[in-house]
């Protein structure tokens, strides 16, 4: 097995320390970028490392910095999307009490490319560890002169802060949490103008998840060939953390290349199901992702594969059934969920979700109808692709996955009665 | 300049139209709720979803922009299909509140469900119970079962009116709209929060439950509030609906870019009350001894005109008094002048009684000077010619003038009660005329009934020097007749014939001989009015 | 604004340093907020004016924040909020149970505070620690691979 990147640190005494990250070779790059490199061939690096968004996209990152104007008439952003809320996932976390100074080398050498000044690191509420780990990272980071006027005596300054959550699972979209940055509810803007042109207090913006601006001191120090390398043969796109939950033997977070097959995952990494039993289905990117069924788990861990057989990489986050799971119950959990967090903005998310979670739960409690599972996917087809922001697809792509491959299962829930 | 095709129309327009515009050139209505032409577009609703030729997903007619070739099509399959989920949608947690709502026959869920989508439900689940008949401020009542959440009343206080008011709270389905616990709106633009919803979740306490609006008739009009001159439609009925026998049911904004977008003030709103307010003047009465007596309009006439001839002939013009009100028409003001200045040399003519225009404005529309007519008594020539307003009054007080004749004026309102006692008890006749009871009635002698601004037809100059016309939705009350009609009836009881049978007539003279109002055609004037281009501003 | 509500020296402090983050004070609501929350226990009306006041902002605008965030209390809630996640990785390893075991035990519903305000019990929506689940959120610690036996511990062992 290839050597950790992301993740070497992990349950290393006092990790989080910049005495240890440094020991290991901390703030390495940064130093490489800012004395030794422009700007641009900072981005370039990161073009060429084929690193994709990690937060649920997918989108290039190199290019997504490139969309950013030089010239604003406001100052630009960068935003480190930290509000990990997609359930199954808690690999951001992992990254954040471990090695926050990764995140905050990171955030400066992509702050640093885009000729950004003003960094915002935004963490839900629930994550009070991450948020003081950052807190004092940054801190440290300031007292070392890696933030702040003048760092390393190059004339280029940046200034970092947390900005803390407070439950709301929709802030994880990126404009949801800018308006939540600015001290407001968190709901969705519309597009366009884009963030890379509006963005927070109405700058260029650019937002990246957690763990898309961790590989970032790597790719630089490293070289983006070097990391592109680090994915599947033929895959590339370097390595990626699936953090794996449910039904298994070892859940946890694993750092693994990008490519690899789900099935490898589950049972090589992940110890297999608990009980050794079967498995019934498999969630891969997080709870929006559309759900698979047994037969296909050979599926590669990566954006486009998973997108050929109709679900989606996501944020990684891979949940595993086992055979005596109750679909009806998984799925109406769900759905409360995406009705619980539907901002209200938009009418086929706001009122879908609350409707979709009303019949789920009916059927759950036994007064099933057999037009019920029709009227679901109906539901769901009416929010899906009409919604002012991605979360209607998220809430849609669950229903319409578990209703269709499992229908079965549902019929024979409401037969019973 | 972008020319694209929608439903296999082309059109040309502006760099930066949406495609909601675009197709409004085109007559096509892209069905929309949380749209306002005056507000930001949200994209909320998705109604305006409408399939643009080589875009998999549907777009938003309300914001996106329009290129040049864009093939756009606004009633495919598809797009009926999205419109159809989102009606559904927007009805899963609507009550059956039709029968019962005043917004019913001007609803756009109505109106739309009715056009595309008469689906039958197949929401079988509880209705999300939400707050009913919630008092928001003075004007305005909330039913939050009825909304749809479009927050178009948020984005008018906030983007127009400019205070947060009014936020929507919580989120998901349990999201509502609503003001600040125990925070009730104060602003003075509320009326048009029931305007901009377009459903009945807001509605004005002025209208709530005192007629379908199906059986109004609609007139265009101009506020009579302040010099604003704000365009309204007046919502009438000749037939009464509701016991405090109003025929004037309510007022609502027109469109004028120039004057007031698409907003009312609530001053000026629901200042229409007078209209059929029980202080009515309706019949031509005179007073003998200590009573009134109704007459006809010859009695009064004939009355008028001798003991004004009489005083006439026993003094000069001087002391002969007259204050007519900026409420009063172009037509209204013209005629007085003509008549009593022009043709009875009288001097004393002044309709600027002290505070005459020193209400409180607000920055916005309302205006500090509550006369929509100021600018046309001024331009008329209804000041200058003598003595002030307040100076005549004084005058009448000193026994210098024994007549004085009120037209459409309060100078009561102005003067005080005791002032205008001392004064007007001492003058030898009294002539009121106007729509309704104030003050100085007390002391007229003979009382002659005008009609309100809804009653009659005719102009209004603005505070910008704009010319609007003011149309007949109702017949005039009683037997009051138009001022410009009572004046020339006097002036022929006492012998001078004035060739006018309609406001248009008058215009025209006024067109003709006035500076400032030369060239102007009546017709013209049309429903936007038009602008005088008076030299020195 | 209702008198004698005020915060302390030093989270004034704290506040002052929060704004400085930020190119318009409004934007430091849900910091503010966070601190309010932990000094005042809850946001109150009283506690809503007094943020606006110190930011500028509507009421309205603060107000709608309070009801969008899960995270903020206009109560006060019980010493101990216990949060017990119940999404999907958790329920699948058996997190329904454990609310089951919590009601009986502390003898209240999810959303209610024990009659001596000793605990609030409410469940949440994933927590983020999924490889550990089933997770609860005891105020600001969290407790993994929890048990019915575990619970009691935890339980037990507190002041
Ligand atoms: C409903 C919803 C929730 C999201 N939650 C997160 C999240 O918690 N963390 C995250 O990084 N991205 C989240 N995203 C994706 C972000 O919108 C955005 O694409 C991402 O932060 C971009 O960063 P990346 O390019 O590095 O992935 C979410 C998107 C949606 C629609
Ligand atoms: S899709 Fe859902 S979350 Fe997104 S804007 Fe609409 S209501 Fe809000
Ligand atoms: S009250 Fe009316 S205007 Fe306001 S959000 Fe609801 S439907 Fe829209
Ligand atoms: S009118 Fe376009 S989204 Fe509402």
């Amino acid at each position: 097995m290839p050597e950790l990147v992301l993740t070497k640190n992990v349950g290393k005494k006092d990790s989080h320390t910049l005495g240890i990250y440094e020991q290991g070779g901390g703030y390495q790059a940064l130093k490489k970028a800012l004395l030794e490199m422009k700007p641009e061939d900072v981005i370039k690096e990161v073009d060429k490392s084929g690193l994709r968004g990690r937060g649920g996209a997918g989108f290039p990152a190199g290019k997504k910095w490139s969309f950013i104007p030089k010239e604003a008439p406001k100052p630009k952003y960068l935003t480190v999307n930290a509000d990990e809320g997609e359930p199954g996932t808690f690999k951001d976390r992992v990254i954040m009490e471990n090695d926050p100074h990764m995140l905050v080398e990171g955030s400066i050498i992509t702050s640093y490319a885009i000729g950004i000044y003003q960094a915002y690191i935004y963490v839900r509420g629930e994550y009070t560890r991450s948020i003081s780990r950052l807190e004092d990272a940054i801190n440290e980071a300031y007292a070392r002169g890696y933030l702040g006027k003048n760092i390393l005596d190059t004339g280029y300054y940046l200034d970092m802060a947390v900005h803390p959550g407070a439950g709301a699972y929709i802030c994880g979209e990126e404009t949801a949490l800018l308006e939540s940055l600015e001290g407001k509810k968190g709901q969705p803007r519309m597009k366009p103008p884009f963030p890379a042109i509006v963005g927070l207090f109405q700058g260029p913006t650019v937002i990246n998840n957690v763990e898309t601006i961790a590989c970032v001191p790597h790719i630089i120090k490293n070289g983006g060939e070097w990391f592109n390398n680090l994915g599947a043969p033929g895959v590339g796109g370097g390595i990626k953390l699936f953090p794996v939950s449910g039904h298994v033997k070892k859940p946890g977070v694993y750092e693994l290349p990008v490519g690899t097959p789900l099935r490898e995952i589950i049972y090589n990494y992940a110890g297999g199901v608990r009980g050794d039993k079967k498995v019934k289905a498999v969630i891969p990117g997080g709870s929006s992702a559309p759900v698979l069924k047994v037969e296909e788990i050979d599926v590669k861990m990566d954006f486009n594969s998973l997108a050929a057989i109709g679900s989606m990489m996501g944020s990684g986050a891979i949940i595993v059934m086992d055979e005596d799971t109750d679909l009806v119950k998984t799925l109406r959990i769900l759905i409360k969920f995406y009705a619980h967090e539907s901002c209200g903005k938009c009418t086929p998310c706001r009122e879908g979700t609350g409707w979709m979670a009303k019949i789920i739960t009916r059927i759950e409690k036994g007064q099933g109808e057999s037009s019920d599972l029709d009227a679901l996917l109906d539901i769901a087809n009416g929010i899906r692709g009409r919604t002012l922001c991605p979360m209607g697809d998220a809430a849609a792509m669950p229903v319409q996955s578990f209703v269709t491959k499992f229908r079965g299962e549902f019929e024979d829930y409401i037969k019973r009665g | 300049m972008p020319t694209l095709v929608i439903d296999d129309q082309k059109v040309t327009v502006d760099p930066g139209t949406t495609i909601i515009q675009a197709a409004k050139k085109l007559d096509i209505t892209i069905p929309h709720y949380c749209y306002h032409p005056r507000l930001k577009s949200v994209d909320m609703c998705r109604m305006c979803l409408v399939e643009v030729k080589d875009i998999p997903k549907l777009q938003t007619a309300c914001s996106t922009q329009v290129r040049d070739n864009m093939v756009v099509f606004t009633n495919n399959q598809k797009v009926l299909d999205a419109r159809r989920s989102v009606l559904e949608f927007l009805l899963i947690n609507h009550p059956l509140d039709c029968p019962i709502c005043d917004k019913a026959g001007e609803c756009m869920l109505q109106d739309f469900y009715f056009q595309f989508s008469r689906h039958t439900s197949k929401f079988k689940e509880k209705k999300q119970k939400k707050h009913k008949v919630v008092n928001l401020g003075p004007k305005i009542v909330l039913d939050s079962e009825r909304c749809i959440l479009c927050a178009r009343c948020v984005r008018f206080l906030k983007e127009v009116v400019g205070t947060e008011e009014l936020g929507i709270f919580d989120r998901g389905d349990h999201s509502e709209i609503g003001i600040y616990p125990g925070r009730p709106l104060e602003n003075n633009y509320q009326g048009n929060l029931a305007d901009v919803c377009p459903v009945g979740a807001l509605t004005a306490k002025d209208f709530r439950f005192a007629c379908r609006s199906w059986f109004l008739c609609q007139e265009n009009s101009i506020c009579p509030g302040c010099s604003t001159g704000c365009n309204v439609l007046v919502h009438s009925s000749e037939r009464s609906y509701d016991k405090t026998l109003r025929r004037v049911y309510r007022l609502t904004p027109r469109d004028n870019d120039e004057v007031n977008q698409s907003w009312l003030c609530d001053v000026g709103r629901y200042g229409y009350h007078f209209v059929d307010d029980p202080d009515r003047l309706t019949a031509p009465s005179l007073k003998r001894g200590e009573e009134y007596v109704k007459v006809d309009w010859d009695t009064a006439f004939r009355e008028v005109a001798q003991r004004l001839r009489g005083i006439f002939e026993r003094y000069s013009p001087s002391s002969l008094g007259i204050i007519p009100s900026p409420q009063l028409t172009n037509e209204d003001l013209y005629m007085v002048k003509k008549f009593f200045n022009e043709t009875l040399c009288i001097t004393n003519i002044d309709f600027k009684l002290p505070g005459w225009n020193q209400g409180q404005g607000d920055g916005f529309l309302l205006k500090a000077d509550r006369n929509p007519n100021t600018m046309g008594a001024e331009l008329l020539g209804l000041s200058g010619i003598g003595p002030q307003a307040g100076e005549i009054i004084e005058k009448t007080r000193l026994g210098e003038i024994k007549a004085l004749y009120l037209v459409g004026s309060d100078p009561a309102r102005y003067l005080g009660e005791e002032k205008i006692a001392s004064a007007l008890s001492r003058a030898q006749l009294v002539v009121f005329q106007g729509s309704n009871y104030n003050y100085a009635c007390k002391f007229a002698h003979a009382i002659l009934p005008g009609a309100t601004f809804v009653e009659k037809e005719g102009t209004f100059t603005n505070a910008q020097a704009r010319v609007q016309k003011i149309n007949q939705a109702l017949r005039p009350l009683g037997e009051s007749l138009p001022d410009w009609k009572i004046i020339l009836g006097l002036a022929l009881t006492m012998g001078y014939y004035f060739p006018y049978k309609a406001a248009e007539d008058i215009f025209k003279d006024i067109a003709r001989e006035v500076t400032g109002f030369s060239g102007l055609d009546y017709k013209k004037v049309g429903d936007k009015g038009i602008k005088l281009a008076l030299s020195g501003g | 604004m209702s008198k004698g509500l005020e915060f302390s020296k030093k989270t004034k402090e704290r506040l002052q340093a929060i704004v400085a983050k930020y190119p318009e004070k409004g934007a430091a609501l849900l910091p503010t907020l966070w601190l309010a929350q932990r000094e005042f226990s809850a946001i109150t009306p009283e506690v809503e004016e007094y943020v606006a006041g110190l930011l500028g902002l509507s009421l309205v605008r603060v107000h709608e924040a309070l009801s969008f965030y899960t995270m903020y209390t206009p109560q006060p809630l019980g010493k101990y909020h216990i949060q017990l996640c119940t999404n999907i990785s958790c329920s699948l390893l058996g997190a329904e149970e454990l609310l089951a075991y919590l009601k009986k035990r502390l003898n209240i519903e999810a959303g209610e505070t024990t009659p001596d305000k000793k605990f609030t019990l409410s469940t949440v929506e994933c927590l983020g620690y999924c490889g550990t689940a089933p997770v609860m959120r005891l105020n600001e610690t969290f407790y993994e691979n929890l048990t019915e036996n575990g619970i009691d511990q935890i339980l037990r062992k507190l002041p």
